[in-house]
């Protein structure tokens, strides 16, 4: 068989036996879901700009699944790969670089496109979540804001010497932006401190477009968290391109 | 199959490998030894492709390591200290491993001869060191390649591990391939290696097959044996014999020659001297090594 498609397949079946990533993409932010789904409901109310909770938090969580392949999958499994000569080892191999390290993006893309499908048919099952936008802005603002903490991961796992430092700084950027980016509280909650924080924080530009066009508004309206996400993509994958060691 | 000229390679300022030339020769196993940070694992990563030589040339097979591709297809190799994913099975690896390459040798009859075939479905991981080790000479050998790289193949591994490692390169080098290993084990390099490389700060202190190296070095047989009442000088009259040391009725004597220990059983036959517990030990590689270097490699490892 094809070495990409071998190598896509077998990075897949690794990925699914990882427990935490599992949980973490899968388990966790339906359960989330069930938990603050349960206590407000999917009514309409005006602290929810009129929406129903389930409405406005589902497509938050689907930044929150986006930064757990981006932030946690992605530079575990690279610098796993480095740390253990498993890069050099394929390096020895007559398979292109790109078969090498695409599979790992692929993998991770499609980790965090099954997990948004296992949320929104828990919130339809469970909270009858609806979708007020159009398709294919939604689709853009998704697959921009997985270009931009993708990326992240990318340089994390470009700039971590080892897998204790690539974990440590995955999870020192994961829990503050789930918690300050709209991700997992919404952002009204917050102090004003805590607010300008998370002005700081990539995901909160994420979570900003997807919410906004699974709401229908216009992606004319978003173009700030539009160009800041997609320029930090930019940079992001260029310096990790430029910086990135094999071992 | 391997030509080295003037090969150089240096990390920034320090250089890891001084001007040396070499060259390997068809279905022989050749081995490169030397202390850690000799340049061994440095000149081999050179020639697989995997690192950029400061100056110097290196060809294998004709090819220039570094065009990668076409390299790979006809060489197999090991690398010191790298393993594999956590969370992949044996099968899926070799299964992964075949698809990188236009020919691959059949994984299950690898896995049969190296006594693994029952390994198939378990995790890499869970594999005892010298099964895992084993695997990593079945992948090299998934490209079916014509020349194997084996670094620091055995460390690590237990005595009987070792063991069953060895027979296994010997069958590679029989069925035609040409192995290039680096060990710091002076007795692998003994019973394994058709001709070694001795490498020592980054240059080749000395190379050939180890008979040569041993006479090279002008190193003497040890005789010893212990006797009553012998009278040391009448020894000297022995062919061959260079040097005598006697300690409580012990004596070892020293000397070259390839009838010496004969010369010496039949002088003292015919003198009517008795004498009890003989014992002959040749030079080895590591002796070669401590004149060369003035200090053991077992030490410095």
């Amino acid at each position: 068989m094809n070495a990409f498609l071998q190598m896509s397949m077998t990075e897949f079946r690794m990925a699914l036996r990882n427990f935490i990533y599992m949980f973490f993409a899968f388990v966790f932010p339906p359960m989330m879901l069930l938990l603050f789904g349960g206590m407000y409901g999917n009514e309409p109310t005006a602290f929810y700009g009129g929406h129903g909770a389930v409405d406005v938090l589902t497509p938050a969580y689907i930044g929150m699944i986006l930064a757990v392949s981006g932030i946690m999958g992605l530079p575990l499994q690279i610098s796993e790969y480095r740390q253990h000569k498993i890069l050099k080892r394929f390096k020895a191999t007559p398979i292109h670089t790109g078969s090498i390290m695409l599979p790992h993006f692929i993998v991770n893309c499609l980790l965090s496109m099954i997990g948004t499908a296992i949320l929104i048919v828990v919130g339809i099952g469970v909270f009858h979540l609806h979708f007020l936008g159009n398709v294919f802005p939604f689709l853009f603002a998704y697959f921009l804001s997985m270009a931009c903490i993708f990326s992240i991961g990318f340089l994390i796992a470009a700039v971590a010497p080892n897998i204790r430092a690539a974990s440590a700084i995955a999870y020192i950027i994961y829990f503050p932006m789930l918690f300050l980016s709209g991700a997992t509280m919404p952002l009204q909650m917050l102090p004003k401190v805590m607010l300008t924080i998370s002005k700081f924080i990539p995901l909160t530009y994420c979570v900003e477009i997807l919410q906004g066009t699974w709401m229908g508004d216009p992606l004319s309206s978003f173009l700030k968290p539009i160009l800041v996400t997609a320029s930090i993509a930019v940079v992001c994958t260029g310096v990790s391109i430029k910086i990135f060691r094999w071992e | 199959m391997i030509d080295v000229t003037n090969l150089t390679v240096k990390y920034k300022n320090l250089v890891a490998v001084d001007g040396i030339s070499f060259a390997v020769n068809k279905g022989e196993i050749f081995g490169i030894i030397g202390p850690n940070g000799a340049g061994k694992t440095s000149t081999m990563e050179c020639l697989e492709g995997l690192k950029k030589s400061a100056g110097g040339e290196v060809s294998v097979m004709g090819i220039d390591p570094m065009d990668r591709r076409k390299l790979y297809e006809s060489i197999g190799v090991q690398l010191q200290e790298a393993s594999f994913p956590d969370a992949i099975k044996v099968k899926e690896l070799c299964r992964l491993f075949s698809s990188f390459y236009k020919n691959p040798a059949d994984y299950r009859v690898l896995l049969a001869r190296f006594g693994l075939a029952d390994r198939e479905n378990s995790f890499v991981k869970k594999l005892s060191g010298g099964q895992r080790q084993k695997i990593s000479v079945v992948v090299a050998l998934i490209a079916n390649p014509q020349i194997v790289f084996l670094d620091e193949l055995t460390t690590g591994l237990d005595p009987q591990a070792r063991l069953d490692m060895w027979e296994l390169v010997k069958s590679l080098r029989d069925e035609g391939r040409t192995i290039l290993m680096t060990t710091h084990f002076m007795e692998e390099a003994e019973y394994l290696c058709d001709r070694v490389c001795l490498m020592v700060n980054s240059r080749i202190a000395a190379i050939g097959t180890v008979p040569e190296l041993v006479a090279q070095a002008e190193l003497s047989q040890k005789i010893s044996f212990t006797a009553k009442n012998m009278d040391k000088g009448a020894l000297a009259a022995i062919p061959g014999i260079t040097h005598i040391t006697e300690k409580n009725d012990g004596f070892d004597l020293y000397g070259n020659g390839r009838n010496l220990l004969r010369d010496v059983v039949v002088f003292m036959t015919e003198h009517n001297m008795d004498f009890e517990d003989l014992s002959c030990s040749k030079p080895g590689l590591e002796d070669v090594f401590l004149k060369l270097t003035g200090y053991r490699l077992e030490a410095a490892v």
